[in-house]
């Protein structure tokens, strides 16, 4: 979905930051975050936006990875004045948080 | 008004950069040591260092660097013992001192190692964390047989386990977004049970153990080779397609190596089959992943971007080329072959970085010149997007 100037003019909806987020890609697997179900929650109060991710595993060293690309995504998003970005480990990801789309991707279908 | 600007990536490297070098000067000794080995007509620099050239690439450099990465996973202090204790063990080796005090330190380091295992259990039991937990005993266990006396070639197996166990375990957890069948994880945990049972057993009954372990590594390679994500990500481009086919690369590697440890069935040290057994795994194998996943990792651990760009793809060929020609030499017995063979493979290391570091100076050139972004969005240079239709 294309996001046009106007939707930017006030303070973002968690919608449009988790639409946003698309932008945040495993390098690895070339899919975005979202699909991936790695983006558990999106808050945003009086110019405070709250990003929760999580990771495949506690192990995982991409953690400060997509916090850097979820940073450097939204740090300019006009009606933000603060952002908090995020990894919680629980409850552990599990491969059916991934969207259809990424399952298609990874060929659950074939 | 926007929000305030990304953490600034330069404290981070600034405070994992003392680790980076440490592990970028066992990488080099290392290397200069394999030099040595290989029958160049080189200043030895210190009387020990051509001995040192397993431990110094294996536990100096690669175990500081995935010391790093779990240290960056956890995000707590301790767990920075390990890359610190593995780099200063490196360093202590080098620089000449008494081999007992750097080889204590790579002790410690596996111990910290098997800590951070012990907590990321704990936060989130699963098989794949297990087995990487495995592959930090086997450190524990490499490192303590060194200082207790080993000789490289006993202790050897157990450095083997750590690395193969490491990826593994990381390659069984990624596999899950491709939801394999519930009797593939069955079937990996067997080949890890083989290969691990060969691995205990390898200095004391070579001629079972080191076959044992073969037959474990030629099944994990099947398995990776059969359930591992690259199988579908070798079809995208870019970064994506390059990281695949380095994985792919090194499970060719991994499926070799079970073959010659499955013939050799012996751990003699210093000759051909040897060479090979040892080679197959470190270079094709190992430094393969390291190849792989330095543009994900470079920036997770360093906060520096390492951009892709398509000429990754020539130390990566100049790396498997040179293992070839190494392991014709093996075969044949040419020192010619092995020479040429080991050097290429040296060249391919030291263009890799000089690679790495000319895109990572460039993104940072290319960020500092960005002004005014369009739209208000991302101030860095996007990594290769992909929008999944929904």
């Amino acid at each position: 979905m294309p996001i046009e100037l106007g939707e930017l003019a006030d303070e973002p909806t968690p919608d449009l930051i988790r639409e946003l987020l698309h932008d945040v890609i495993d390098p690895e697997l070339d899919i975005n975050i979202v699909d991936l179900g790695l983006l558990r929650e999106v808050s945003v109060r009086d110019g405070y936006a709250s990003v929760r991710f999580t990771v495949t595993t506690p192990a995982c060293p991409l953690s400060s990875y997509i916090e850097d690309e979820i940073r450097a995504c939204l740090w300019q998003l006009p009606g933000i004045h603060d952002l908090d970005v995020e990894c919680e480990y629980e409850p552990a990801w599990c491969p059916e948080d991934m969207s259809d789309a990424a399952r298609d991707a990874l060929g659950w279908a074939a | 008004m926007s929000a305030t600007a990304p953490a600034p990536v330069s404290s981070r490297l600034v405070r994992r950069l003392p680790l980076l070098a440490l592990a970028l000067v066992a990488l080099l000794a290392g290397l200069w040591a394999g030099l040595l080995r290989l029958g160049l007509d080189l200043p030895p620099l210190r009387p020990a260092l051509a001995l040192y050239h397993g431990p110094l690439l294996v536990l100096g450099f690669l175990g500081t660097q995935i010391g790093l990465e779990r240290a960056v996973a956890l995000r707590r202090g301790w767990a920075y013992i390990a890359p610190a204790a593995a780099g200063a063990g490196a360093l202590w080796l080098i620089v000449g001192l008494p081999a007992a005090g750097g080889q204590a330190l790579l002790v410690v380091a596996g111990l910290d190692l098997v800590a951070v295992f012990v907590v990321v259990h704990r936060i989130q039991p699963s098989w794949h964390n297990t087995v990487m937990g495995l592959g930090a005993v086997a450190w524990l266990v490499g490192a303590l047989l060194w200082l207790t006396g080993s000789d490289i070639p006993d202790v050897m197996p157990w450095l083997a386990a750590f690395l193969v166990l490491t990826i593994v375990g990381e390659r069984l957890e990624l596999s899950r977004m491709r939801r394999p069948p519930r009797h593939a994880l069955r079937l990996l945990l067997a080949a890890v049970v083989v290969f691990s049972v060969g691995i205990a057993t390898s200095a004391a009954w070579p001629a079972v153990g080191v076959r044992l372990a073969g037959a474990g590594l030629l099944a994990q390679a099947v398995w990776l080779a059969r359930y591992d994500v690259a199988g579908r990500t070798i079809r995208k481009t870019g970064v994506t397609r390059y990281m695949a086919v380095a994985l792919i690369a090194g499970y060719v590697w991994l499926a070799v190596a079970g073959v010659v440890w499955l013939v050799n069935g012996s751990l003699a040290g210093g000759g051909f089959s040897y060479d090979a057994m040892v080679h197959a795994i470190f270079l094709g194998f190992v430094f393969s992943m390291v190849f792989a996943h330095a543009p994900v990792i470079v920036p997770a651990v360093l906060g520096v971007r390492l951009p892709y760009r398509p000429v990754f793809y020539v130390p990566l060929a100049l790396l498997h080329i040179g293992l070839v020609v190494r392991l014709i030499g093996d075969a044949t017995g040419s020192l010619t072959a092995w020479r040429w063979g080991g050097v290429l493979d040296e060249v391919a290391i030291v263009a890799f970085l000089a690679v790495a570091a000319i895109s990572a100076v460039r993104a940072r050139s290319s960020t500092a010149a960005r002004t005014a972004p369009a739209r208000g969005r991302s101030a860095a240079p996007p990594v290769e997007e992909m929008r999944l239709p929904r």
